[in-house]
């Protein structure tokens, strides 16, 4: 049982800062996803965070010890890595059995040779042979018992890793990227199967990945890092709903926010004529800010009489249940996209079907409610991050 | 409002925070060396330790009976060598030996190399035989040669002299001596070379024949074109590495000739091994030895510096 | 992706497929074949007259040709054959040595190979690089000081002896063979291991010598032969004929002619016959190994 806490925890690689004072707390049984894109520092962290890679500064806390100093294996941690890391010379019940055989050995097993027939012996005594039977059949594992890992597919592999964790009963899971090798049904399929553990262990989890479907379904909090910097740190709620700065805005969601130039005028925001009601918060002059709006608060209709952005119909993609509509606003608005969206269109997510058709003129109606607010300049959200000092800074504007 | 404190409000006070308790960070430091000492102490001692040992013994006078009892006479050794005929021509030995080593079995053993990358029957068989001349003991490898050119019984006399030409002693003639003790390095080195150069040969991609194939060029073009600056790397690494291994080479040479005929085959190394042991005179083999290492260092230094320059201008 | 074992060192293999060769049509047919029999002659007769004189008998050795093919009837009396060569003690000095260079050898390059392969530390170049020059060294050279270290030392004359010298220039090679093959084993795998409860030397033990086996049973072959054929060292350090390993025994009939020519060579095809067998064997691995070790710094 542990409560994690990093303390301005920096690493740098040479010359190159792959993460920037980063600190935060987490309760026992959370489950914390560490979201970026490649590059962003967050499978360095997790390593930071179980002792295989050591931090350049700061703190890694663990209750109220400083872990720092101590190996991964002093820190009881499990590890799951993204390319399973099995044993390839042992079956999965050696695989699995693996970590409880060490838990036995005592200072004089590991001479070599000895440690090799230590390893056995332990691993075939009662008590490892019924958990690895209890973790095995927990994981459906138990008809691949004998094989050995180059005889198992992806999935496979990736649920022994799991037992090979969870058998050991540690303080804590760090996941990296687990199951970026897998296909999309698998992946569904143990992304459940992980969340399931999370709930039996009642342990810490820490979750790696690129992926935002992974961080939003998994996830009781999110941590979102680009370039090293901690950009939001809130739940999967909370980040959908008021992401903090326009690369959260951005990078949560599918399509991603619609990101526009707003004029500001005593205080008013306007788009293409539109005026949007500035929430208590906001204190405006004038000037500009970014408005953003998920496709899912934008209708369009054929009609193009009603109040709202005129454009044109570029893309249409249906997806079943929903439909993308991509839609090329009036140049005459002198709409100014702030970071163009895909194509330079406007999406909009509609539900059920469309009779729209590329090339019709249409008419956008955004929920003017749902809009967040950026500065134009720094990309902060400037209802919820305004006051809020755990929001990052953008590094650069790309 | 922050939604971080809302999920762990910030602890008012907290608790001091110590280091949990390791021996972790200690070990960390200290075992690389825990690894890699014992080859390196062990390497020392009977590596670098001899080799200035060696140096050492080369400004002295020291008798193989007492060998840590020499007396110290500055470069001597040095100026009696390089002022000694005998010293030249032992140079001049390893300086032929060498060139004609590798030149023979690079040459063969590239061709041969080339001739088995091509389908016939037998081609597994064949490069067998000729791959088994690299596995058999030097010493295995002196005895059969020295039988085949001995003067009186020699097979190789049986075949000459179907020739008609009379018995010669292979090994005691000045006159053959050198060729003899090439030619049994070559049977035994070249299949190396064409071991390494086969496998270079074959990791070729097959698309680069066919194209030259189609833009019409003949055989010796796409030898030209695809098949030389495939294999011009391999082959000059293998070329440094039958150089550095024939000036080094001793087995062979020693149990031959032992140096003869009329010290034709003395090289350097023999002729440490020959001042040393017959001469009992260690103080002249190391100053030979230090010469010796001289020269197979000045042999890489150029091979490197050739390699830069061929770098340099694909570039 | 997990490995099942260490892919072996090769860049590619010398004989992958038997009749699929790319290979350039530099040669017209009957050159080739005229070519190829020139190298099968050249290559193979000597050893085929190894055979031949094994298999002769004594009449024929001296005074008259020769004949051209071995009497083979005279391999059912094999003892017989090797007459008053004293081969079958030698040999086993020859085991006790090349197996003794082999295992001290192994047992350094698993260490060194690992280091090299897995940690950062100070000094690494120096070492990667007194690794790579000692193997520049000639053994002819170092013999000398060697004989002077191993005299003040009581080293001399004795299998022990041989043995440590042996190491010193069996070892490099095989630092740099079992390098390879740990440069191959996926870094996760060993931080696994780490996650698991392995300090490092039960990984080393538990891990990762399970997994370069191949690579370590190919260093030891090569370790093993070099211990075998070695006749330098073994000539200058042990004067004692009953110490002597084979290839100072053989070598001590070559020019001299009491004892008979045939029993001498059926010795030496006995010497050869092990060194011929497992070479073949691993022959891939030591090409690569070679290379690879005494090239790549």
């Amino acid at each position: 049982m542990a409560k994690l806490s990093l303390r301005n925890v920096s690493k740098r690689f040479g010359d190159t800062q792959v993460i920037h004072d980063f600190s935060a707390e987490v309760d026992n049984g959370e489950f914390l996803v560490l979201l970026g894109a490649s590059g962003s520092g967050k499978s360095t962290l997790l390593r930071i965070i179980a002792g295989l890679t050591d931090a350049s500064a700061g703190d890694v806390i663990f209750d109220n010890l400083r872990v720092n100093r101590q190996s991964p294996r002093e820190r009881d941690i499990a590890f799951v890595f993204q390319s399973y890391a099995l044993y390839p010379h042992l079956t999965v019940r050696e695989n699995i059995a693996f970590p409880l055989a060490l838990d036995k050995f005592k200072g004089w097993h590991h001479i070599p040779g000895v440690s090799t027939i230590a390893r056995r012996v332990f691993g075939s005594s009662k008590d490892i042979v019924k958990q690895v039977a209890s973790v095995s059949s927990m994981l459906e594992l138990d008809e691949y018992a004998n094989r050995k890992p180059g005889g198992l597919s992806g999935g496979q592999r990736q649920r022994v890793a799991l037992a090979r964790a969870l058998i050991r009963n540690p303080s804590m899971f760090l996941l990296d990227e687990p199951l970026s090798n897998l296909d999309a049904k698998l992946r569904a399929e143990l992304r459940g199967e992980i969340v399931r553990l999370h709930r039996l262990t009642g342990k810490t989890f820490v979750y790696v990945t690129h992926d935002q479907v992974e961080a939003m379904t998994m996830a009781t909090q999110i941590v979102i890092l680009h370039n090293g910097i901690v950009q939001q740190h809130a739940t999967p709620q909370e980040i959908y709903a008021r992401p903090a700065n326009t690369y959260v805005a951005r990078f949560i969601g599918s399509p991603p926010m619609n990101l526009m130039t707003a004029d500001v005028t005593d205080g008013q925001p306007a788009l293409g004529g539109l005026r949007f009601p500035a929430p208590e918060q906001l204190r405006l002059g004038n000037g500009t800010v970014t408005l953003g709006l998920r496709p899912e608060h934008l209708t369009v209709s054929a009609d193009v009489d009603v109040p709202g952005l005129a454009g044109t119909v570029r893309r249409i993609e249906d997806l079943g249940a929903d439909t993308l509509i991509g839609v090329q606003p009036d140049p005459a608005l002198g709409l100014n996209m702030w970071e163009l969206n895909q194509d330079d269109l406007l999406w909009i997510r509609q539900t059920g079907q469309t009779r729209l058709m590329a090339g019709d003129p249409c008419t956008v109606s955004p929920e003017a409610r749902m809009a967040s607010y950026f500065d134009s300049d720094t990309g902060l959200n400037l209802v919820s991050a305004g006051k809020d000092s755990d929001a990052g800074m953008l590094p650069t504007r790309g | 409002m922050s939604l971080r404190t809302s999920i762990s409000p910030p602890a008012v006070a907290q608790p001091p925070i110590q280091d949990a308790p390791s021996r972790h960070h200690m070990w960390q430091r200290i075992s690389p060396y825990i690894y890699i000492g014992p080859a390196v102490v062990y390497l020392i001692i009977f590596m670098i330790v001899p080799v200035v040992q060696g140096i050492q013994l080369s400004f002295t006078k020291t008798p193989l009976v007492k060998p840590d009892g020499g007396t110290g006479v500055g470069l001597e050794n040095y100026s009696r060598l390089l002022s000694s005929p005998q010293f030249y021509n032992s140079l001049g030995a390893t300086i032929l030996y060498t060139a004609a080593t590798v030149i023979f079995a690079v040459a063969i053993g590239a061709g041969s190399a080339l001739l088995l990358n091509q389908a016939f029957k037998g081609r597994t068989i064949v490069r067998a035989i000729i791959t088994f001349p690299w596995a058999v003991p030097t010493v295995a490898t002196a005895l059969i040669f020295s039988w085949i050119f001995n003067r009186s019984d020699g097979v190789l006399n049986e075949v000459v002299g179907v020739l008609g030409v009379g018995q010669q002693g292979w090994l005691v003639d000045p006159k053959f001596g050198m060729a003899a003790v090439v030619l049994t390095s070559v049977w035994k080195v070249m299949p190396l070379v064409m071991l390494v150069v086969l496998a270079s040969l074959q990791s070729i991609p097959s698309e680069l024949y066919e194209a030259t194939r189609m833009d019409g060029a003949g055989a010796l073009e796409t030898f030209k074109a695809v098949t030389w600056p495939h294999i011009a790397p391999t082959v000059r690494v293998v070329t440094l590495l039958m150089t550095i291994w024939s000036i080094r080479r001793f087995e062979i040479i020693y149990l031959l000739t032992g140096g003869g005929p009329v010290d034709t085959t003395n090289t350097l190394v023999v002729n440490v091994y020959r001042q040393a042991f017959s001469n009992q005179e260690l103080g002249r083999a190391a100053a030979i030895g230090a010469l010796g290492l001289v020269l197979s260092l000045l042999v890489t230094v150029v091979y490197f510096m050739m390699e830069r320059r061929n770098a340099a201008k694909e570039a | 992706m997990t490995t099942q074992e260490a892919p072996p060192i090769t860049q590619s293999a010398p004989h992958k497929r038997r009749l699929k060769a790319p290979g350039n049509r530099s040669f017209s047919k009957p050159a080739r074949y005229v070519m190829l029999a020139a190298l099968v002659l050249f290559s193979g007769f000597p050893l085929y007259w190894m055979l031949n004189t094994a298999l002769s008998e004594d009449s024929e050795l001296y005074g008259q040709a020769q004949g051209w093919w071995p009497h083979w009837e005279r391999l059912a009396d094999f003892g017989d054959l090797i007459g008053s060569v004293p081969i079958f003690k030698w040999l086993t000095n020859s085991v006790v040595i090349a197996g003794g260079t082999t295992l001290l050898s192994l047992i350094f390059a698993v260490l060194a190979g690992y280091a090299l392969s897995r940690f950062k530390f100070y000094g690494k170049g120096a070492a990667g690089f007194l690794l790579f020059a000692t193997q520049m060294l000639p053994e002819a050279l170092l013999v000398v000081p060697i004989y002077a270290l191993f005299a003040s030392l009581g080293l001399l004359n004795g299998m022990g002896g041989l043995i440590l010298a042996n190491v010193a220039f069996t070892m490099p090679v095989s630092v740099w063979i079992i390098k390879g093959a740990i440069d191959a084993i996926p870094y996760e795998i060993e931080e696994a291991a780490a996650v698991d409860g392995c300090p490092r030397v039960t990984i080393l033990s538990l891990v990762l010598t399970p997994l370069i086996l191949p690579s370590i049973a190919a260093a030891a072959v090569i370790n093993f032969f070099d211990g075998w054929n070695e006749f330098l060292l073994a000539k200058t350090f042990i004067a004692e004929r009953d110490l002597w390993p084979a290839s100072v025994g053989l070598a001590s009939f070559i020019g001299q002619y009491l004892t008979s020519l045939n029993s001498v060579m059926a010795a030496a095809l006995l010497f050869t016959l092990p060194a011929l067998i497992f070479f073949l064997l691993v022959q891939r691995r030591i090409v690569s190994g070679l290379t690879a070790g005494s090239v790549k710094g």
